[in-house]
Parts: structure tokens; sequence; C-alpha cells
């Protein structure tokens, strides 16, 4: 019986909500970009693919209201040296694009949605210097949690072999804050991860503040709270459960190479899980 | 080495990398973070007469300004109904 409830609600899920397609190969799990669900959010978006990461913009808010990165240890092995333009993106029309000028003088950061740090080779680095990669981003909480929570990533990837990530932006509340008259400011930002090799997943959720604090919610959650569902081919019971996600605050400054103290206590419980 | 010159304030285009600091140009500030060992060699060197040529610029520009102010000032966000 439950597994024909569980049957059924697979049917009704796949039957109600049909994937959109994407344009983008390699970079979404099962290759399947993830489906809108808040009708809102549906006008003036553009799918945009680059070398090493997909995004889809908005015309509304001026940003992308996601980006997806296929990351995997290999991937992360080649470091190119960052020297980068911020740039607007070219593919998109003027009066939907942000500009450097939206940002100038805003105090604001341009945070990147799909970072550098992931980027392997010279061309996916510049690519991701795009305006249509970025959100208008309280600087403390870019330069302190929220790269801290790349930093987890990046090292999670190396633990598992290969993650799936989906970065965005949330717009919750109203009256909600606008720079250079064009570029909507997200309350909060989340980076969605999918382990496909034990098919778990979670996510870091922050808001857009000063603040080092973070969250680590389910799937399902965050989907209900981004209007957005995110990785369409992951079982929604797997949605429901919130894997575990490392500290960030232990991958802070970007030394995400080198061995801590935490993978070496994630070595030695791997060790004992297979021992007994 | 890249020789070509920095030009500080003048954009809100450059961004550079110097191990794992990061600079970003931008009209009202010169934006440095993230972290930077200057090591006791030749990349230590290099580092270093990097940050110099980014700090060197940096203080023309500032001193170049006739009309410097005490402080910046931030353009005001505006408050929008949320369209989503």
């Amino acid at each position: 019986m439950k597994l024909f409830i569980s049957l059924i609600n697979t049917l009704i899920l796949s039957t109600t909500l049909f994937a959109a397609p994407t344009q983008c190969e390699g970079l979404y799990y099962g290759n399947e970009a993830p489906d809108i669900l808040n009708a809102k959010l549906l006008p003036k978006t553009q799918e945009l693919c680059y070398s090493s990461f997909a995004l889809m913009h908005s015309g509304i808010s001026r940003t992308p209201l996601w980006s997806a990165e296929h990351l995997s240890k290999e991937g992360l092995r080649h470091k190119t040296k960052r020297s980068n333009d911020f740039h607007p993106d070219d593919q998109l029309s003027t009066d939907e694009r942000a500009e450097l000028s939206d940002y100038a003088r805003s105090g604001y950061d341009r945070g990147h949605l799909a970072p550098a740090a992931d980027m392997g080779d010279k061309q996916s680095q510049h690519e991701c210097f795009t305006l249509a990669n970025m959100v208008p981003q309280n600087s403390e909480n870019n330069r302190g949690i929220w790269s801290a929570i790349e930093g987890a990533t990046r090292h999670l990837t190396n633990q598992k072999g290969e993650l799936y990530v989906i970065t965005g932006p949330i717009f919750s509340g109203s009256p909600i804050k606008r720079i250079g008259g064009r570029v909507l400011v997200p309350s909060k930002l989340y980076k969605a991860i999918y382990d496909p090799s034990s098919g778990e997943g979670a996510a870091y959720l922050v808001s857009n503040t000063p603040s080092n604090d973070y969250e680590v919610i389910s799937i399902s959650q965050l989907e209900q709270m981004a209007g957005v569902q995110l990785f369409p081919k992951m079982t929604p019971s797997a949605k429901q459960n919130t894997m575990d996600l490392p500290d960030p605050q232990e991958y802070h400054g970007g030394s995400y190479n080198n061995t801590t103290n935490k993978d070496i206590i994630h070595l030695i419980e791997k060790l004992l899980k297979r021992m007994f | 080495m890249p020789t070509q010159p920095f030009m500080a304030y003048e954009n809100e285009i450059d961004s550079l990398q110097i191990d794992t600091l990061s600079v970003e140009n931008r009209l009202d500030r010169i934006s440095l973070y993230g972290s930077l060992e200057l090591t006791k060699d030749r990349q230590g060197l290099e580092a270093a007469l990097k940050l110099k040529r980014i700090i060197d610029a940096s203080i023309d520009a500032l001193k170049r300004d006739k009309n410097l102010p005490d402080r910046i000032e931030i353009k005001v966000s505006e408050s929008v109904e949320n369209p989503f």
C-alpha cells in the first residue's frame, strides 16, 4: 500500500509539474532544469548556458533566479589565477539586464551565485563575472559566512566526488529593496546541494545581512520558500530529509584544499563504519 | 606579472586575485578581502609587489582628488513592492 501511494504521488508530481526543457547540457541533475512553481517568477525569464554553469535570469529582478553547477573533484583541482572583468551580459536585452552602474555606489557587493573559485578554466572564470550571475549582496555576508559556505561546498565535493549545486536568491516580504532604480536586493540566499551517490540533499540558507548565521534545511522546505522545484529528478522522500552538510565555519578563508581536522575525523568515522 | 596600470577608482570592472586576497576596483572604493601570505620567497615578493602596485595607485588617486570628502556617500536603496 505504501508503495502504491508513493507511486501515485510520483505520478501526480510528474504530470502536474513537468520539467522545463533545458538547453544547458550536463549541468543539471538528470539534465532537468528546475521548475518555476511561483507563477510570479515566470515573466521575463531567460535561461543562459555557460561552459561550467547555467542560470535562469529574471528581467524583473535583473538578477538570476538561480545558477546551477555540476561540481566534481577533478574539476576543482585545476585552479586558474583570477584576474577578471565584471561585465553586463550581452545575451540579455538592455532593459532586462543589470548594468555596472546599477551597483555603483550602492554599498552592495556584486555577489556571485556560481563562485569564481569553482571555475576550472579561463573561459568559465571570465563567464562567471557576468552580472547575470550576480545579486546585490551585503558585503560582510559575501566575504564572511557566504564565502565559508562556498568553501564547505567545495570540501564536500572533494569528499563525495561530485555534487549538483543550485544557488539562488529569495525575495521575500514586502517592500523589498532596489538599487540603481533597477536591481532587486534579495532578502535571503540559498545554496542547494544534491549528492547523486546517495540520492540525498540539503541546503544552506542565509539572510542577506551582515550576520554570520546560517541554517541547513531540507530541499522540500527550500522549494516551498523559493517557489522553485530545484531538483525535479530527486525523489520526494529524499527531499523531506536533510542531509548532513559540513559546518561552514571550518572552511573560512578559502583553504579548502588543505586537510582539516574535519577531514581526519571524517576518515576515522568512515573506517569505523567499515569495521563495525 | 601583469604590468598594465591599476586604474584605481576609475571603473567598476577590475577584479583580481593575489593568493586568496580579492581586489575589486569600484568608483567609490577599492575592496580588498580574503587573506594573503607574503612568503619569504620569490612568490612572496611577486605578491608583495602586486599589492604595492594597487596600494600606490589608490594613494595616488586619493591624493589627486582635490575634493576628497571626509566620507563617501552611499546611494540610498529604494523600497519597492515585491513583484514576486
